[in-house]
This record gives C-alpha cells, structure tokens and sequence, in this order.
C-alpha cells in the first residue's frame, strides 16, 4: 500500500442515496487494479429507502471489510449524525472525512428526538483524531451527488492514504459512464486540491 | 451491469482476480460448475445470486447480445424466478431428474416452504446434479427469524457445505455440483448473509464444456409410493455413505493453524473469516490451532477426531447460530472417550442468537486462551456522543406508491376504530407498520395476511362487535402464497376485505418479476389480476390508482361496505421501475408556501389565544374533509365579524371535542351562548352561499353543554397570566360591545374599570331582548365573568351626571364610549293623541315586558309602527302575552326590505303576527276606540283601518345627546349622529363602540366587534401593538351590506333545531350534514403530513416544511395531502443546480 501499511480499514457512513456503494466499488475497483486485496462488507436490505448505509473496507491480505470497535483507520462521514454514530468505531490514530450534511429523520421531523449539533462533533473529532477534513457542505461547490467523489478526492490528498489518486482516477475511467467522466473527475480533483487547512476547524 | 455480466461469462483459462460478493461468488462458482438451469425466489441475503442469472438471462436473450462463447454453449442455460421457493424447488428437481445440472436459490425461510419438495425427493433419484443454496440471516437483518438451515441436512439426509468467505463460497458451490452429480442427492450450499453479502477476493476460471445433454430415465424410484418408501429410506443412508461423500468431507475440513499448545478452536462459516483476520494481524498472538470444518452435513467425524487426538485439552467452538458443530464435537469426544473440554455456546458472550462479530470473537479468544489480540484504542469520551441519537428506521422511498395506499387507508379506516384489523404481511409495504403511517396491526410470514384476516373474521365473528379484518399483501406475495388462500377465503364465505399493493414488482428485493408483473419480460406470461380475481368468484373487485386520493377512497369505502370476500387492487408502479417516470412533469418542481405551512390562517397576532387542540387526528380530519367533503368552503367565505376561528371550531365539533369548540369562540369573545341565541348569524348570511356550514346551530348545540358552559376557567386564566401593563381604561356602557372590549383588554393586561348606568350589566341585550329569544341567565354568567377576569364594576353611573367625559378622559388611559342608543325617536302621527290613547316605545315596552311589569299597552289588538328587529320583537312579546290579540306591524319597507332579521320576521310570521308591510299609518283617531288608518306607503292609497287597544313605536333609537355634552359639541354631525373622527380630536384617547358608532349594525355581534375593535385601538396607540384589528373586513361589511345580505337569504334558510341543556350529543341531522363539509383553512396547528405521511423527501426546518429537492420524486400526492393547501407545482425557470439544503 501506498502508506507502507500492512493493513488499512475503511468505512463509509450515510444515508441510503448518498453514493456509498459507488463510493466503496471506486475504491475496490482501484485497489483491485493496484494488486492490493480488498474485501467490503455492507448490509443491504433497505438501502435505498432513506435508512442508514454502512461499507467497510478492509485492503490487505485477512483483512475483512467487518468492523471492529476502534479498527477504523478512515471513516468518510457523508451525513453527520451517520458520523456521529460511527464513534465506537474510531481509535486515537484514525482519519475523519466529514461533512456537515444533515438529512433529517422522521423523528427529527416529528419532533420527537433532537438533531446532534454538528459543529460539536467536528471539534470533538479535530481534538481526539489524528486528521480532520472538514467539509462545509452548506459552501460546496458541487451538487449533492458528487459528494461522495469529492470527499474522495479530499481523503485521496492525505498522507496516509493507502491507495495513489492516479489507480482512483483510473477506476473512475473504468467505472463512470463517458458522458460523466469529466465532470467526476472535475470533482474528484477538486477534492484533491481542497485547502484543507483553510476548512479545518 | 452489462460489463459485469460479460465478465460473469467470460471463462478464464488463467485465474483471474476479481473482488465480489459471496452471492455473485456461488453463481460464478455454478457456471463454473457448468449449472444448465437455475430455480429461485428472491429473498435476501439470497438475492444477488439469482440476479445474476436473471441479468444473464437479459443478456443472453437479448438479440443484439454477443456472448462469449469460450465454453459453455450458454444459450442453454435456463433462468426463471418462479412464482414460489416450493414450485423453484420441484422444478429443479424436475430439472435433475431430465439429467441436468440444476440449482435452486432461496433464503432461509424460503425452504420452509419448499420443505416438502426437499424431504422426498433423497427418497427418489434423479440424474443429473442439484444444489440448493440457502441463505440464512442470523441477526434477522431482514427475515422473519434466524433459523439455522444446516438442520435440514440432518433432516433431509443431504451433504451441506457451509463456506466462510466469497472465495470458498465459490469453491464450495463447484463442489457441491461434482458430489450431488455423483451420489444423485440434492447438496445443499449454506451461506449466511455476511457471507453472501461481503465482498472479497475471487478467482475466475475457466468454464466448462458442453454439459449432459437432457433425457428421461423411466425409472421406478420416481414413483413414491408408500411401499417402497423403508428401502428408499436405506437407500439414501447408503448414498451419503458412499466414498465420495467421504472425500468430499476430507476436502472440507482444513487445518489453518498449528500452535503446539493444548488449545485448539474449530470453526465454520463467517467465525473463520473473522478469526483468521485476529488470529493473522502482526501484532497478534493467539497461540491456538485452527482447524475449519466446510462441510457440517455429514459431519467429519473421522477428521475431526484425528485432529481432536493431536492432544489438546480445551477446544473452543466457533460458530453463529445453533450448537450443531459443537455437539458433535461433544459427541465425537464422548464416543471416544477423549478427556476434553469444549467451549462453545455460552462462553464469554457467545450465544445461539444474533449474529457473531470481530469483537465478540476477540474477546472470546482472549477468555479462552489470554491471547493478545491487536486492537486499536478507543477515542476518549465518546459515549455521551452516542447516547439517545435519532434512529434513522428505513422509510417508504419518496414517490412510493405504497405511502399513497396507506394513506387511502388511513383515510378510509380510522385507527381509533378498534375493531378494525389489518393483517400485513412481507415486502417491502410492512413498513407501513413504522410511524408515521402505522397502519399495519399484524405482520407474520409470508403470505399469512389473508388467512390471519380469514381466520380472525371467523373467529371474531362471534363476539358482539361489528368486526371487520382487512388483509395487506404486495403483488409478489399474493403470488407468492395469498392467492391458495384467497381461494380458501371465497370457498369458506369469509367476510375479508383485501387489499393488494400492486406496485408490478418484487420491491424488496431489488425490482423482480412475478406471474402478475412481467409485461417487460417476453419470456413470461403476465396473468392480470382483475380476471383472475373475477375468476375465482370475488364479487366485488375495484382497482384503485392511489394517487387519485378522491376516487381511490370511493373505491375502498364500497369495497369496505362489501360484505364476503372484496379485493381492492391498487395498482401504480414502484418508483424505480421506468413505467414510475411516464407522465412525470418537466421543468416542475414541488414548493411549499410557508405562509400556509403550519401558518394560522385566522390570526396573525400568534400572541392570542388559541384553543384548538394540536392533535393528528384531528388534523386527519380536516385532510380527509379536504378530499370528501362535497362542499369545500373557505375560511374567508364565513368569517365571523369577531374573528372567532370558524375553521377550528368547526373541526372541534367534527372532532367531538365540544369544550376546544366553545372554548375557541371564548378565544375571541366572551358570549357563546347569546350568539348561539341571536347572533343574525353574518358569517353564514354573508357567505354568498346556497349552503354553508350552520356555525350558529353549532354554537348553540356547544354554549348549551352547561358542564363546558359553566366552566370559564381557562379564559380567566389566561387574563389572570396576562403581563399587566398598568394601563388603565374606563369603559362606559356596559352593553356587548363595553363587556367585550373589557374581554379583550383584560387579557391584555389592562385594568378596567366599567361603568353602567343600569343596575346590572347587559344594556339592550338584557333590556329590550325578550326572553324567550334568549337565555338571560347564561348572559348574566357570562357578564359576571369579567369581574373574575380582574374588572371593576360601578353601577348607576350615568355620563352627563356622575361622569363627566373630560375627567374620565383625563383620569383614565383610555376610555371606551359604549352608551348605546337609548332614546326612542318619536313618531309624529301619535302627536295627533295628545297622550289620550296608549301609545309606548318599543324599548320601554320590551324592558317592562321583560321584568314582568306592567307594559302599558291593554290586552286589545296592537299596531306596531316600524319594521327593524325591536318592532318584531315588541310584536311578538305582544302576541305571546295575549295570543288571541290580532297584532299587526306596520313598516314602510317592503317585507324582503325590512330591516329586522330575516328568520325573525318568519318567527313573527309562524306565531301569528300580520305585517303589514309597505303601509303607513297616516291617522289615528281616539274617542272611545282607538282607531289606525294604514295607506300604502308607495302608493298613497288608503288599505285599511282598524280599532286597537294601543300603539307600539318602534321606528328607531336615538343617542341621548345630553350625556355627551349636548347637540352643540364638535362631535355631532348635525344630524343627531356622532362622529367619532371629531370626538377623537376633542379626546385622543377616547374610543367609541356598539350603537353609538353611527355606521355599526345594531347587532349583538355587530356591537361585540365593536368592542374588539375600540380594544384594538387602544392597544394600539397606548402600547404600539401592530396587528390591525382582525375581524374588519367582516365588521365593515356588516355596517354596509348587511342589510341586502340579509334579504337575499329571506325565507330560504332552514335553521335545524338545537335542544339547549340536554345530553351533548349532536342532532343527527347536523351530525350528516358536518359530514358534507370542508370549511378550510390554514392552521399553524398542523403537521398532517409530518404525523401522518411521512414522505423522507419532506424536512422540516423552523416549524415549516421543505420539500428537498434532491429527494421528491415528483409524485405530487403531497398537494393533495396538504391540508393547509400550502404546497403546490411551481415552474423551474433555469437550469440551476440544485445544492445542498
């Protein structure tokens, strides 16, 4: 692996409709072409129908996508409270995509259970996690669908990424449609070049 | 997809590495095997693998396809999703007796229903291969329980293989072909859904060259038949004894691990791959051996105990489910008296439920052997950051046209209504059974719902109580298993209503076709529902589109009267089928309005009091009235001159909530049931309406309820809560209008001060409103009610003599003038009397009339001059004190010109009294006799004349100009009229209401919105309140138009009878006619769709509800649902992208 790392495990957190699927076959897709062994464990079902949706990755030899408490290495957080959910899952040295993206639940609407502030959360995990990448998706420049893309952009430019931006480009290739490769790979790209400094907390 | 499926087909003579799921594993692992046809039921976690062949399948019918062809001739591959796991089964048999390589694909649950299938046919032979893959789901992620499918090994007497990771779940699939081939006995292949559903490292081979070519065998063991049934039995004993089954078992038990210690674990399924991730992790020591066992049915007994005889003293066993692997480990130890302990269900957390996991295995090795295994450290702290977090259930998609059922439903069938049962069953509708919607009671397997409802019906039968059960199945399903009972149902005569969620797919699990939707697919046969319901003898059979709300509910609603066996189909397709897009609008959008959006659509001072109460229900309601009710009536068509909220009152009553009903009229006024008496009813007249909503029979049938009548606590609460602003105002006149500024200032916060120049409060309405119009004494409490509320009342204080208008003006911080009219204008042909013959005012009459007093006219006829409402009162008054007096009024209006009440002339009419309307009284001679002479007032010629014993006047009140200063001050208009702009430059903090106010109606409601307003008012210039005075529009039209208003509705109005004071129960007749009703209106007291609909493209943000953009489906139910009307289509102008909200 790119970082030296025997083993790396990854975990997508969101919302059925976010891209977390397509987010992990990227990933798979580029890792499989690097000869580094994958494994993913999702749970379908419901997916599509506004419940949560959770991928792990496991990249290395016996290393499973199943997650362990504190065996996340990165965690993209697509949807906060999804986030917020997955900090079982998080050890002192793991990466943290964020975004501040809030999809509502039934019971938020309802009023019957409150929202978690966002905004905590980030700043707990900026003090407790190695790396933060913030995203403020109120200031996205993209639309809602290419969250996903982006946020892999921006955790492809860390140091600790396990796979090269170029075996994730190449997969792009491979897996997005000709009529929307250039516009993936615009926001991938944008991802990689996001001055993370200037939107971390 | 496509590429996906190439590749599925494509033979690799090198290994190729792929990352896939387990389930996409199995079926390259059966085309590897050279499988010719494959059976299945989709059901997850089992799905994916019968999708696979379903896309090859696609694309090998597909003309314009170009298969590779490097092995197999795949054209000879056979694919169907039959109509259930029983018929998969028996036609893969089928399959495998015609020497074929057959597989069948279902979930767990699903060989519960192909059970019989499986338990016959080891007795039986075929000759080709079959392998069935089970999918179990431990943790029930998404079945209805977690059974262990290795049981039916030991069951069924067949080899079951039981792979750990995608790689030997295709390895295991090739095997399970070669041995079934060989001792012609189905195998099975046990996947769990970690298994099935991870994704992980495969190696594609080559395919296979063309399979058995197909033929039948008549052979005599496809003949079961008792007789021969022993034999078979030894048959197949012997069949699982044979070499191969042995070497297969050899190949499936694996050693992964040799310690050296006495500790051994042995495994199956997922726990290897879980364990051999802890036990391989560098900084990991388990310090165990590790043997794997893939093949649990037989059991490798003899591997098993060669491995137990390398001398460990302790074995832990690991795997999900039942203790199968364990016992027979037990077994083995016992058997051959090997001194061992085992470890297995029940140590350290492992248990024979729920689903195993890295860190329950984790902790179990280091109980078992203090192994060190690596492990991260936890963020410090984060615990409190996971407690109480909003779940987050799955929801019906956006668009789903299984919400728009449900919603149907819930319209259609109250849940208040107990003895109403709906029997749900599997797929994705039993959502349905979540909140918001829950509209499902009981859920079982699949296909219970028509017998659960069936079966109750019979049996609820016998109770007293009008039952009625109603079953819930999706499409899929009612093929699946409902349609044998649905025949069962008509058979028996059963009384079920059953309700069809006919979204043309399977939905759940992922969009597959069934025998009722598979137009799409040449290769089937559609069956239509509608004849084949017809067929099997269902009278009543309605299809329903749920999205046309309005005919959908006609529809359900004689399907629910039906009594035997109806079927309601309600058929819109499934939001990712592309049938879902047709029609869909271009360039629309869907917007809620948040000035309706949980917007009150009465008040907008939010600051007063509002008493309807925030209840779903009640809201369903007035959703439902918006799509059934017959008249729809907007709010602003029967506006109340005081403002009351007709809307909410209305849906009190309709709710059965009398007390919120009267206590939203006490929201805006203190009169209830002198309205409910005599208010000339504005809100109706004005409406411009044939039939409008009877608010004034209603507000009769609520004030009459004495318990809620007598109760006036929360109004004086509310005044007693008000912030006190120590402003102080004097109100003069303690008549309606007075008393109701006095009841809107007090809740303010002011302190009044009301002075009456009478003895008791009430003017004109206790004075000169007869009684048997009215109820004097619920009048009376009401009044007194004030001096509860905080005002201080002064009797006999007359303005001109113990008030003088400039001390009280400077006194007080604002006065309210509200002295009535009391003087009689006086009628000059009575002059001709010089006093000789009796002659009074309407008013002294009526005042005298009322406290029993002598009234001064004798007991002969009367005539009454004038034609407003205090001649017809003093005419009827006179009447009921003499009945046989002839009684005859005199106006000169016409009868549809008169200026009193309309319903009051028909009162005057049916008792009796002559109105002699269009005369006027030109003489009236009294020598012994009095005697009247009436011409026609248009004409001038005489009409008639008569002798009577005295003469009422009634021809109008005047101001007593002497209160206020006399004729000559600033602020008479020359005319005997005050004109308040002129007193108001005199006194900038005096303020006029009731009679006085030369435009307002002489009403009681007319002086009651005087009241409000001349509160208004004051608020307004003493404390800067900014909201206008809310019921103006209709004040002012009462001043102006009432008058022809009124005569348009002459004689036409039938007014339903209200008992006062008896059992709060709603006249049937009022009850039925509510019913026809929508009187509509926003509400802030909303939510309808939040509570009761649910749609996840719908978020609420600050109390409003958004549609989010990137989440509608563009379906447009919610407009309909809306009761507030406040979401609409709305165009999209350009291309903007749309960005996160």
């Amino acid at each position: 692996m790119r970082n030296g790392a025997e083993r790396c495990k990854i975990m997508i957190a969101g919302v059925g409709g976010q891209g977390i699927v397509y987010l992990s076959n990227l990933i798979v897709e580029a890792a499989v072409a690097s000869g580094v062994p994958v494994s993913v464990s999702e749970i379908h079902g419901l997916s599509q129908r506004s419940g949560i949706v959770t991928s792990g990755i496991g990249l290395g030899e016996h290393c499973t996508g199943f997650l362990a408490r504190a065996s996340i290495d990165l965690l993209f957080g697509l949807e906060a409270l999804e986030t917020q959910r997955c900090l079982p899952w998080l050890h002192r040295n793991s990466s943290v995509v964020f975004c501040n993206h809030r999809l509502l639940p039934h019971a938020v609407n309802a009023g019957t259970a409150e929202y978690p502030d966002p905004d905590k959360l980030a700043s707990y995990l900026q003090s407790h996690c190695k790396e933060v990448i913030y995203i403020d998706t109120h200031k996205a420049p993209f639309k809602a669908i290419h969250l996903n893309l982006f946020c892999l952009g921006a955790a492809a430019g860390m140091d600790q990424f396990p796979l090269d931006a170029v075996a994730i480009e190449e997969a792009l290739s491979r897996i997005v449609s000709p009529g929307n490769l250039e516009k993936s790979l615009a926001v991938f790209r944008k991802g990689l070049d996001y001055e993370r400094k200037a939107n971390c907390l | 997809m496509l590429k996906a499926t190439i590749d599925i087909l494509r033979s690799y003579p090198q290994l190729e590495a792929r990352c896939v799921m387990g389930n996409v594993a199995i079926a390259r692992g059966a085309l590897e095997a050279g499988v010719q046809g494959v059976f299945a039921y989709p059901g997850t976690p089992s799905t994916e693998i019968s999708e696979v062949f379903k896309h090859v399948d696609a694309y090998l019918t597909d003309p314009g396809a170009n298969p590779p062809m490097d092995g197999v001739d795949l054209r000879e591959l056979y694919f169907e999703y039959s109509i259930n796991e029983k018929i998969a089964l028996e036609k893969a048999i089928a399959f495998a007796v015609a020497s074929q390589r057959a597989m069948c694909v279902m979930k767990n649950v699903g060989m519960n229903v192909a059970s019989d299938a499986l338990m016959s046919i080891p007795y039986q032979t075929f000759a080709g291969a079959l392998v069935i893959v089970l999918c179990d789901d431990p943790g029930c992620h998404s079945s209805s329980n977690e059974q262990d499918s290795r049981w039916w090994g030991t069951m069924a007497s067949v080899p079951v293989l039981n792979p750990a990771t995608p790689e030997e779940a295709k390895e295991l699939t090739h095997r399970a072909f070669a041995l079934s081939e060989a001792i012609h006995l189905p195998v099975i292949l046990r996947s769990t859904t970690r298994v099935s559903h991870a994704r992980g490292m495969v190696s594609y081979g080559a395919l296979p060259g063309k399979g058995p070519a197909p033929a039948y065998d008549r052979v005599a063991e496809h003949i079961n038949i008792p007789s021969r049934n022993t034999g078979a039995h030894q048959a197949l004993l012997a069949k699982m004894a044979r070499p191969e089954v042995a070497a297969t078992l050899q190949q499936c038990t694996r050693k992964l691990a040799d310690a050296h210690t006495p500790l051994a674990v042995i495994c199956s399924g997922i726990t290897v791959a879980y364990l051999m991730e802890l036990h391989t992790a560098s900084a990991s020591q388990t310090g165990v051996s590790i043997l794997e066992i893939q093949m649990v049915h037989p059991f490798p007994e003899s591997e098993v105990l060669e491995f137990l005889r390398s001398g460990y003293e302790k074995v832990l066993v690991l795997e999900e489910l039942d203790p199968l692997v364990e016992n027979n480990i037990r077994l083995i130890a016992q058997k051959n008296g090997i001194a061992l302990e085992v470890f297995g269900k029940g140590f350290s957390g492992l248990m024979p439920t729920g689903e195993y996991s890295l860190d329950l295995i984790a902790a179990a090795l280091d109980s078992f052997s203090e192994a060190k295994i690596a492990s991260g450290i936890p963020l410090p702290g984060y615990e409190p950051f996971c407690e109480n977090l909003p779940p987050r259930p799955p929801a019906l998609c956006s668009g789903c046209p299984h919400r728009a059922t449900f919603y149907l439903l819930k319209l259609a069938m109250p849940r208040e209504n107990r003895e109403l049962v709906l029997c749900g069953d599997i797929g994705c509708f039993g959502l349905g059974a979540l909140p918001p919607l829950k509209m499902i009671d009981t859920i079982n397997h699949m296909g219970m719902s028509i017998s659960m409802a069936q079966g109750l019906s019979t049996a609820l039968a016998r109770d007293r109580k009008p039952w009625k059960t109603v079953a819930l199945v999706g499409d899929g399903t009612f093929f699946h298993s409902g349609l044998t009972s649905l025949v069962n149902a008509v058979y028996t005569r059963a009384n079920v209503l059953v309700v069809i969620f006919d979204n043309r797919t399977i939905g759940m699990t992922g969009h597959q076709s069934h025998p009722g939707a598979s137009r799409r697919l040449p290769k089937y046969h559609e069956i239509e529902l509608v004849p084949l319901l017809r067929g099997i003898g269902i009278e009543r059979v309605e299809t329903i589109n749920p999205f046309e709300l309005r005919e959908g509910l006609q529809r359900l609603n004689r399907a629910m009267q039906h009594d035997g066996v109806s079927v309601v189909v309600a058929q819109s397709p499934c939001i990712f089928l592309p049938e879902f897009k047709e029609g869909m609008p271009y360039r629309r959008r869907i917007a809620v309005d948040p000035k309706r959006c949980n917007s009150c659509g009465n008040h907008e001072d939010l600051a007063l009091s509002c008493s309807r109460r925030q209840s779903p229900a009640s809201n369903l309601l007035r959703a439902r009235a918006k799509l059934i009710a017959p008249k729809a009536i907007a709010g602003e068509r029967q506006l109340c001159p005081a403002n009351i909220c007709n809307h909410g009152f209305f849906f009190a009553i309709r709710d059965g909530d009398y007390r919120s009903a009267i206590e939203i009229v006490r929201d805006k006024m203190l009169f209830a049931r002198t309205c409910g008496d005599i208010c000339h009813r504005p809100c109706e007249l004005f409406a411009g309406l044939s039939d409008k909503v009877p608010v004034k029979a209603l507000k009769k049938f609520v004030s009459g309820i004495d318990e809620n009548f007598y109760d006036f606590s929360i109004p004086i609460g509310r005044a007693e809560q008000a912030v006190k602003n120590n402003l102080r105002v004097a109100i003069v006149g303690a008549g309606p209008a007075g008393l109701s500024a006095a009841y809107d200032l007090l809740q303010a916060g002011y302190s009044v001060d009301v002075f009456e120049r009478r003895h008791e409060p009430g003017g004109m309405v206790i004075a000169a409103i007869p009684g048997f119009r009215m109820d004097k004494q619920g009048f009376r409490f009401e009044a007194q009610q004030l001096e509860a509320m905080g005002a201080h009342f002064y009797f006999g204080k007359s303005l001109g003599s113990e008030l003088i208008l400039s001390e009280v003006a400077a006194q007080w911080d604002a006065v309210v003038l509200a002295l009535g009219q009391w003087r009689p204008a006086s009628l000059p042909v009575l002059q001709q009397l010089n006093g000789k013959a009796p002659s009074v005012d309407a008013v002294h009459f009526l005042e005298r009339f009322n406290e029993g007093l002598e009234t001064g006219i004798p007991d002969g006829d009367v005539l009454i001059v004038g034609g407003g409402n205090s001649a017809i009162d003093a005419a009827r008054a006179a009447k009921k004190m003499v009945p046989s007096r002839r009684v005859v009024v005199s106006c000169l209006e016409r009868e549809e010109e008169m200026p009193a009440f309309a319903e009051e002339i028909a009162h005057a009419h049916s008792e009796g009294v002559e109105i002699c309307a269009d005369s006027t009284l030109v003489r009236c001679e009294s020598n012994a006799r009095l005697h009247v002479f009436l011409s026609r007032y248009s004409t001038g010629e005489p009409m008639e004349d008569f002798e009577v014993g005295g003469i009422i006047s009634a021809i109008g009140q005047q101001v007593c100009v002497e209160d206020l200063g006399g004729s000559k001050a600033a602020w008479w208009d020359g005319q005997g009229r005050l004109d308040p702009e002129m007193l108001g430059k005199s006194f900038s903090n005096v303020f006029v209401a009731g009679d006085l106010c030369s435009g307002t109606h002489r009403s009681v409601i007319g002086a009651i919105a005087s009241g409000k307003r001349a509160a208004n008012s004051i608020r307004r210039a003493l404390e800067n309140y900014p909201h206008p005075y809310e019921g103006e529009q209709m004040f002012v039209s009462l001043c102006y138009d009432s008058m022809d208003t009124n005569k348009r509705s002459l004689g036409h109005e039938h007014q339903p009878v209200v008992a006062v004071h008896e059992e709060p129960v709603l006249p049937e007749e009022l009850t039925t006619r509510l019913e026809s009703y929508n009187l509509f209106q926003s509400c802030m007291k909303c939510n309808h769709c939040i509570d009761h609909f649910g749609c996840p493209a719908m978020v609420m943000q600050n109390g409003k509800v958004v549609i989010d953009d990137n989440a509608c489906t563009l379906c447009g139910l919610c407009i309909d649902v809306c009761p507030n009307d406040a979401i609409r289509w709305v165009a999209v102008e350009t291309e903007k992208e749309l960005t996160l909200t």
